[in-house]
C-alpha cells in the first residue's frame, strides 16, 4: 500500500505545474490544457483521501468532478473557435480590450 | 358657550385656505364668500367670548404636542379686544375685497392667502406660549411675503415683497435669539403640574429668578422683533415699499393683521419689559422717534398709498411710545397702547379702503393728478374726512380719545422724570399727522381735476364696509372710552405689575397730575392747526407753495427723498456692506477654501485611481497569477495565525 503522502506529494506537484502552465502560457489551448491538470490534482486528493479513509463519498465527488471538467472543457474549446473566427488568433495576449 | 369653541377662532381660516387654495374656482365669488364666512365666524366666536370674560376670567386651552411644545389657547382681556377686531377688520377687508378683485384671475390664491394672514394674526394672538407665538409670527411674515408680492410678475412687487420679508427676518431672529436667552435664563426653573415652562403665566412667575441684566437683553431681543414687524425705526423701510400689493392687502397689513403684532408682543410681554430697568425707556424713545420721522416724510409723498404707509408707522410710533411710558404709569399703558392700537385699526383701514375706492374709481394713485374727485365720489370721499379727522384727534372721533390718552400717559412721563422729549415728538408729531392727512384730502377731493379721468362711486361691497368703519372710526372712542382701559387692565395682576415695577426699581405714579389747561387742550390744538394749514395751503391756495417744493429747497429734497434711506439701506448697507464686502468674503472662503479641500481630497483619490486601475491590464494570466498570490498570502497569514510559521 502506497503511504497518503506520496498522493498528496503528486497532486501538489501536478498542482503546481498546472499553475505554472496557466500563468505562463499565452495558447488559449495549452492553458484549457492546464485546467485539466488542475483539475486532475484536486480529483486526485479527493481519491487519495477517499481510499485512507476507506470512505466511498470522494470518488463520487470525483467522477462529478470529471463530469463537470468535461462539460468546462467543451466550453472553452467552443468559446476559443468562436474567438478564433473573429479575431484569427488564440493568443490571449491579444486578446486584452476588456481593460483599463 | 362660545368659550369653547376658542381654538375654532384660527382653525376656520385655516380651513378656509385649504379649500380656497386647492377648490377655490368651484366656490362662489371664487373662494369669496367662503373667506368672509369662515372670519365672520371667527369674529362671533370671539366676540361672543368677549362678553364672557367680560366680567372676570380667563380662557385656557392647552394641548401637550410634543417634546417641549405645548399648543394652547389663551385669551385674557387684552386678546379678547385684539382677537374682535382683527377678525370684524378682516371680515370687513374680505367684504370689501370681493369688489375690488373682482376683475383680477387670481382670485382665489387672493382669498387663500388673506384667509391663512388671518388665521395667523389671530393665532399669534391666542398663543399662550412664546415659542407657539414666534410660530404663528413667522407664518404672518410668510403670509406678508406672499400677498406684497401677489402680483409677482411686476418686478417692483417682487422686489418690495423680498425686502419686506428680509427686513422683517432681522427682527425675527432677534426675537428668537430673545427666545433662546429667555429659555435659557428659566429651564431650570420649576414648573407647576400642567403648565408649560414657555407659557407666559409660567415665564412672569419667573421674572424674579431672572438677573435684571439678563432681563434687558431679553426684552431688548424681543423689541427688536416687534421693530421688524411693526415697522419702526430702523426697521421701518419695508412697510412704505409694501404698497405693491393689492390696496386691500395694505389694508389688512397697515390695520388688521402683522404689523400691530409687534404692539401686542410689547404688550403681552409687558411684564417683562417692566422688570426691565431699561428696556421701557429704549421702547420709547424709539416709538416717539419713530412717530416724528415717519409723519416728516409723510409730508411730501405724492403716492396717495404711500402717505398712508408712512401715516400708519407714525401711528404705531405712538403705540410703541405709549408702552414705553409704563416706567411710569404702569399696567395702564397696555390699555392705552391697544385702545390707540384698536381706532387705529379702524380709522386706518378706513383710509386704505377709501383709498383703494379713489384708485379704483379714479384709476389714479398720484395725488398730483387728482383733483376734485368729491362730487363724484361722496361717500368715499366723506368717509375719507371721518377717517382723516380720527387720524388727527380731532374731538369726538376715536381717534382723539386714543391719542389724547397716549399724549397725556407722555406728560405724565414728563412731570416724573424730567425728560420731556418723548411729549415733544408726540405733539410735534401729531401736528405733522393733521397736515399730511388733510393735504391728501384736500388733493384729493377739493379744487379742479388736474388731469382728465372718469371717476365714479364704488360698487356696494366696498361702499358699505366703508360706512361701517367710518361709523366705528366715529363713535368707537365715545362709546368705550369708559370701560376700554379697565377692562385690558384685567390682564396683568396688580400684585404682578407691582413686583415686576419693584424689580425694574421703577417708581409708578400714583397720580397723574392733570396737565395745565393750555397743555390739555394741545393735542387738539394742534390737530386744528394742522388742518388749518392744510385748508390754507392746499384748498384756498393762499401761498405760493413752488418755492418751497422745488429741489433746490435742502429740506424738501431731504424728505422726498426720504432722509436718503434707499441710499444708506440699499445702496451703502445692502450693496456695499453686504455684497461687496461680506459675501464677497463669503465666496472667497466657500469657491476658494471649502471647494479648495473638497476638490484637492477629489484630486488626490482620482490621483490613486489612475494608478491603481492599471493592474486591470486585460489579460486573462495576470488575473490568474494575482488570485494565486492571493491564495498564497492568506495560506502564509493563516500559517502565522496557527503558529506553523
Amino acid at each position: 500500500m502506497v503511504p497518503l503522502n506520496y498522493y498528496l506529494l503528486l497532486s501538489g506537484v501536478l498542482f503546481a505545474i498546472g499553475i505554472y502552465g496557466l500563468i505562463s502560457q499565452r495558447n488559449g489551448i495549452r492553458i484549457l490544457m492546464c485546467l485539466e491538470i488542475l483539475l486532475n490534482s484536486a480529483n486526485l486528493n479527493l481519491v487519495a483521501f477517499s481510499s485512507y479513509h476507506g470512505n466511498s463519498t470522494g470518488q463520487v465527488f470525483a467522477l462529478f468532478s470529471i463530469a463537470i471538467a468535461a462539460a468546462e472543457a467543451a466550453i472553452g474549446f467552443a468559446i476559443l473557435i468562436a474567438l478564433f473566427r473573429v479575431r484569427d488568433t488564440i493568443d490571449l495576449h491579444n486578446i486584452n480590450i476588456l481593460r483599463w | 358657550m362660545f368659550q369653547d369653541f376658542a381654538y375654532l377662532i384660527v382653525l376656520l381660516p385655516i380651513i378656509s385656505f385649504v379649500l380656497t387654495l386647492f377648490f377655490g374656482k368651484k366656490f362662489p365669488a371664487n373662494g369669496g364668500i367662503l373667506a368672509i364666512l369662515t372670519i365672520f365666524t371667527a369674529f362671533i366666536i370671539s366676540a361672543g367670548t368677549l362678553s364672557e370674560i367680560y366680567h372676570g376670567g380667563v380662557v385656557e386651552q392647552s394641548w401637550h404636542w410634543f417634546a417641549f411644545l405645548d399648543f394652547g389657547i389663551l385669551i385674557d382681556p387684552l386678546a379678547a379686544a385684539m382677537l374682535c377686531m382683527v377678525s370684524f377688520v378682516s371680515f370687513l377687508i374680505q367684504v370689501y375685497s370681493v369688489g375690488y378683485m373682482a376683475h383680477d384671475p387670481a382670485k382665489p390664491r387672493y382669498f387663500a392667502e388673506t384667509s391663512l394672514f388671518t388665521a395667523a394674526m389671530l393665532g399669534v394672538v391666542l398663543s399662550d406660549n412664546i415659542l407657539q407665538f414666534f410660530m404663528f409670527w413667522e407664518l404672518v411674515g410668510l403670509c406678508s411675503y406672499l400677498l406684497i408680492g401677489f402680483w409677482y410678475r411686476k418686478p417692483s412687487a417682487a422686489a418690495a415683497a423680498k425686502k419686506a420679508f428680509l427686513v422683517t427676518r432681522v427682527g425675527d431672529v432677534l426675537f428668537l435669539a430673545g427666545i433662546i436667552v429667555l429659555y435659557l435664563n428659566i429651564s431650570d426653573f420649576t414648573v407647576p403640574d400642567g403648565a408649560y415652562l414657555l407659557q407666559f403665566q409660567t415665564m412672569f412667575a419667573a421674572i424674579e429668578h431672572i438677573p435684571p441684566s439678563q432681563l434687558t437683553l431679553i426684552t431688548l431681543l424681543f423689541f427688536g422683533g416687534a421693530v421688524g414687524k411693526s415697522g419702526q425705526f430702523p426697521l421701518h423701510v419695508w412697510l412704505p415699499d409694501a404698497m405693491e400689493g393689492p390696496t386691500t392687502v395694505s389694508a389688512l397689513i397697515h390695520a388688521a393683521t402683522m404689523v400691530t403684532a409687534g404692539v401686542y408682543l410689547v404688550a403681552r410681554t409687558f411684564p417683562i419689559f417692566l422688570a426691565s430697568p431699561d428696556a421701557l425707556i429704549v421702547v420709547a424713545y424709539i416709538g416717539g422717534f419713530t412717530a416724528l420721522f415717519a409723519a416728516t416724510m409723510g409730508l411730501v409723498m405724492n403716492d396717495i398709498k404711500r402717505v398712508l404707509a408712512y401715516s400708519t408707522v407714525s401711528q404705531l410710533g405712538y403705540m410703541m411710545l405709549a408702552l414705553g411710558t409704563g416706567i411710569v404709569v404702569g399696567a395702564e399703558v397696555v390699555g392705552m397702547s391697544l385702545f390707540h392700537l384698536i381706532s387705529h385699526a379702524f380709522f386706518k383701514a378706513l383710509l386704505f379702503l377709501c383709498a383703494g375706492s379713489v384708485i379704483h374709481g379714479l384709476g389714479l394713485q398720484d395725488l398730483r393728478q387728482m383733483g376734485g374727485a368729491l362730487g363724484k365720489m361722496k361717500i368715499t370721499g366723506i368717509t375719507m374726512l371721518i377717517a382723516a379727522l380720527a387720524l388727527s384727534g380731532i374731538p369726538p372721533t376715536a381717534g382723539f380719545f386714543s391719542k389724547d390718552a397716549i399724549i397725556e400717559g407722555a406728560y405724565s412721563y414728563w412731570t416724573h422724570t424730567g425728560d420731556i422729549l418723548p411729549y415733544a415728538f408726540g405733539i410735534i408729531a401729531a401736528l405733522l399727522t393733521s397736515i399730511y392727512i388733510f393735504r391728501l384730502w384736500f388733493m384729493t377731493f377739493t379744487g379742479e381735476p388736474r388731469t382728465d379721468y372718469h371717476a365714479h362711486e364704488s360698487p356696494p361691497s366696498m361702499t358699505v364696509p366703508l360706512v361701517i368703519l367710518a361709523i366705528l372710526a366715529l363713535g368707537f372712542g365715545l362709546a368705550a372710552h369708559g370701560a376700554f382701559g379697565g377692562f385690558i387692565e384685567h390682564t396683568y395682576s396688580e400684585h404682578l405689575i407691582e413686583e415686576a415695577a419693584e424689580i425694574g426699581g421703577h417708581h409708578l405714579a400714583e397720580e397723574h397730575p392733570h396737565p395745565p389747561p393750555i397743555l390739555f387742550y394741545l393735542p387738539i390744538i394742534v390737530g386744528v392747526i394742522g388742518f388749518v394749514i392744510s385748508w390754507l395751503i392746499y384748498s384756498k391756495r393762499i401761498f405760493n407753495m413752488s418755492s418751497i417744493i422745488s429741489s433746490r429747497n435742502p429740506i424738501y429734497r431731504l424728505l422726498l427723498n426720504r432722509y436718503y434711506q434707499h441710499q444708506i439701506y440699499t445702496e451703502f448697507v445692502a450693496i456695499t456692506i453686504v455684497h461687496r464686502v461680506l459675501s464677497l468674503i463669503g465666496e472667497f472662503i466657500d469657491r476658494r477654501i471649502i471647494d479648495g479641500i473638497i476638490d484637492g481630497i477629489s484630486w488626490i483619490l482620482i490621483m490613486i485611481g489612475e494608478v491603481i486601475r492599471r493592474i486591470q491590464t486585460g489579460v486573462v494570466q495576470h488575473y490568474a497569477a494575482w488570485v494565486v498570490m492571493g491564495v498564497v498570502a492568506l495560506m502564509l497569514f493563516l500559517f502565522h495565525e496557527g503558529g506553523i510559521l
